[in-house]
């Protein structure tokens, strides 16, 4: 998730390796299943993320093997917010999931789980783990989850991800619309407001910025086409129907899309920034979508992304630096809609291992 | 970590003033995913911490606490809760809540919550704070003048309390010490088409158009000021291509023969919309040709794609495809 950046600033140099090392990969993914390294502990409150960036790394290097279901599913499940009846459900609060263990506070003398709130953006993480690990969404109750996510939307379309408040953004519209995306309903939200706010986030250039007024961004980019693919509203391939036209400008998005490509072959976030390894996910898979990826020298990104391969496994940010795990995961996500060899078929819309592909 | 946290290692356990305080443990349950190897001290912090939060005890010392857990944990949405009623309930005075955020900000500047934090103070203390705000972002900026969240909480601060008056001057001055800074010309597109001062866009239009094409015109492989250019005339492509100033800023860099992708680009885009090229257009295009011996194309449109085609390589498919795609007469 673009909400979770975070890295640590070293750079030892490594010598740029020659191929996708994917059985490093593993064995970095499995070390961090077992025990995350300290500087860690500052993006504690997002573990289910950091759990996310872990299996769903695991599935799409086709290692899910190494990990025991049944304890994940279970483990991911005690982070669920539950009303104690179903009058609470329109209390205020969203029954969703929360992210972390140390903000979690076991039942009070009635048994009341008052502390327990969810955030969209663990609520997503949770449903995506749970998709991958296969585990019986008849089992989930969704519609607790969606009736109180429905409190979260503002009036002008826009979600803030925990009913405590917090900033809205792009970033929580894209969350809300995967849940109802992946709990099959859309009950969730108001999906015109929703559409709404997004074409109010396309910037003068084309691409989307998080928030009305802000500069375009390629993570923001992705949360809006990806939102509007998953809502319906974009309809596959665009480019190839021309005659077609288009809520937003897909012309200018293409444009401004494609010039994220930089000389050394990497994709930056915004206009005159470095590369970055996650951006050759979240602009690219916007191409991807667009049905425009073929228009990118693949060539050139496969080279830069390879200079980011860490020896130990992992991506890092920037050419030569640790690796961490939040670029390791767009790593994995940008050589799958490669087609590299050994690795599972992405679903660029939800970030994920393509289940429908695999006959789950 | 900073020095002055360094200073301060005495375990919560061992102060007397939190002796009456059971910490409550973190629960990780049988079998934990990804558990983090916590330091002694967040762990420990943590756990007096829930014990407060659960017992909802809005103290000054609750306060302290959440100032160490911050600290430590500064992405816990929890904790800065807990900490905006703690200091509802005391009362607190909320300037001095601004300094206390100005130190976090200083080693956490690209965390969310900081910010959501400030907005709420600034919400609360309204007008008095716009100022401080438009400072505080300002020394930001001058140590990343990229800062997302600065930029939001400064576009934020304009629309709700104001400060318009001095904006563009601010823009104009970013600009001059970076003009490759892609935030500072989206900055000024909010500007011109925001300000209650400025008015209309089209009545500033002449004059950003002068402004745009002169930092064009220095460094023509720039594209924050060809990208600005453009949305100068959203939604008014009429104008655009009417507009004498546009088509003879792309002529001027095709003339110099370097960095010209985005003179080429926009004017492709230019005869898209209906721009009628004169001769002096066709021949700056036609001498930019890698080889004269191949026929030149009679389609302006066409030679455009093939030149791009050629040097803007690394999307040769997409300027392939933009040939196939052009309107049939020009
Ligand atoms: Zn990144």
């Amino acid at each position: 998730m673009a909400a979770t950046e975070g890295e640590e600033e070293e750079s030892p140099r490594f010598a740029p390796m020659i191929s996708f090392d994917r059985d490093r990969h593993v064995t970095f993914l499995e070390m961090m299943y077992q025990l995350l390294p300290r500087p860690y502990q500052t993006q504690e409150i997002n573990r289910l993320t950091l759990a996310y960036f872990v299996i769903s790394g695991l599935h799409l290097l086709d290692a899910l093997d190494r990990i025991d279901k049944i304890v994940v599913a279970n483990w991911v499940l005690s982070f669920q917010a539950h009303p104690r009846n179903k009058d609470e459900i329109n209390n205020g609060q969203f029954y969703g999931f929360h992210g972390s263990i140390t903000s979690q506070f076991p039942p009070d003398d009635n048994g009341v789980l008052v502390h327990n709130c969810g955030h969209l953006a663990s609520t997503y993480c949770a449903l995506a783990i749970l998709k991958i690990v296969g585990y019986d969404f008849s089992g989930i109750e969704s519609e607790i989850i969606l009736t109180s996510m429905k409190n979260l939307q503002h009036p002008d379309g826009s979600f803030m991800p925990i009913h405590i408040g917090a900033e809205k953004d792009l970033r929580f519209v894209y969350c809300a619309a995967a849940i109802c995306s992946m709990l099959e309903d859309w009950t969730g939200m108001d999906r015109e407001k929703t559409k709404i706010y997004i074409l109010n986030c396309q910037s003068y250039d084309g691409g989307f910025g998080l928030i009305p007024g802000s500069e375009s961004h390629g993570g923001a980019t992705y949360c809006a086409v990806a939102s509007l693919r998953l809502m319906g509203y974009l309809e596959d391939n665009l480019l190839s129907k021309v005659t077609q036209s288009s809520i937003i400008d897909v012309p200018m998005l293409l444009d401004w899309c494609l010039q994220r490509q930089a000389s050394d072959g990497g994709f930056q976030g915004r206009p005159n920034k470095p590369s970055d390894t996650c951006y050759a996910f979240w602009v690219w898979a916007v191409l991807k979508m667009l049905g425009g990826h073929r228009f990118i020298d693949s060539r050139a990104l496969h080279g830069f992304l390879l200079t980011c391969q860490s020896k130990y496994g992992g991506f890092s940010k920037f050419p030569g630096e640790l690796p961490d795990l939040y670029h390791s995961y767009y790593g994995y996500t940008a050589f799958s809609i490669m087609e590299e060899p050994g690795l599972k078929p992405l679903c660029v819309e939800l970030g994920i291992t393509d289940l429908s592909v695999l006959g789950i | 970590m900073d020095s002055d946290e360094e200073l301060d290692t005495v375990p919560l356990s061992r102060r007397p003033e939190w002796s009456d305080v059971i910490p409550l443990p973190q629960d990780d349950g049988p079998n934990p995913v990804v558990p983090i190897a916590y330091k002694d001290d967040f762990r420990e912090t943590m756990d007096y911490f829930r014990a407060l939060y659960r017992a909802d005890e809005r103290s000054p010392r609750s306060l302290l606490l959440t100032e160490e857990a911050i600290n430590l944990n500064p992405g816990n949405y929890t904790v800065w809760h807990f900490r905006r009623q703690i200091l509802e309930s005391l009362e607190a005075d909320l300037f001095r809540e601004l300094d206390f955020v100005d130190q976090v900000a200083k080693k956490n500047s690209k965390n969310y919550q900081i910010w959501h934090h400030r907005r709420w103070l600034a919400e609360k203390l309204g007008t008095d704070a716009k100022c401080r705000e438009l400072q505080f972002t300002r020394r930001i900026l001058s140590l990343d003048a990229k800062n997302y969240h600065a930029w939001s909480h400064r576009q934020w601060v304009l629309q709700a309390l104001g400060g318009w008056e001095d904006e563009l001057n601010y823009c104009d001055q970013l600009l001059e010490e970076d003009v490759f800074n892609n935030s500072a010309w989206n900055q000024r597109y909010f500007v011109v088409t925001r300000s209650p001062v400025l008015g209309d866009l089209k009545a500033v239009r002449e004059s950003e158009v002068s402004y745009t094409v002169k930092a064009i015109l220095s460094n023509p492989e720039n594209e924050s000021p060809w990208r600005y250019l453009r949305g100068l005339f959203k939604d008014d492509a009429q104008s655009w291509v009417n507009n004498s100033q546009v088509s003879s800023a792309c002529l001027k860099v095709l003339s110099v023969k370097a960095n010209y992708v985005f003179a080429l680009s926009m004017l492709l885009d230019l005869i898209c919309h209906g721009f009628q090229p004169t001769q002096e257009f066709r021949d700056a295009i036609y001498s930019l040709r890698a080889s004269d011996s191949d026929p030149p194309e009679s389609d302006l449109g066409k030679a455009i794609c093939s030149v791009l085609q050629h040097v803007d390589s690394m999307r040769a498919n997409y300027w392939m495809w933009r040939k196939s795609k052009l309107p049939v007469t020009m």
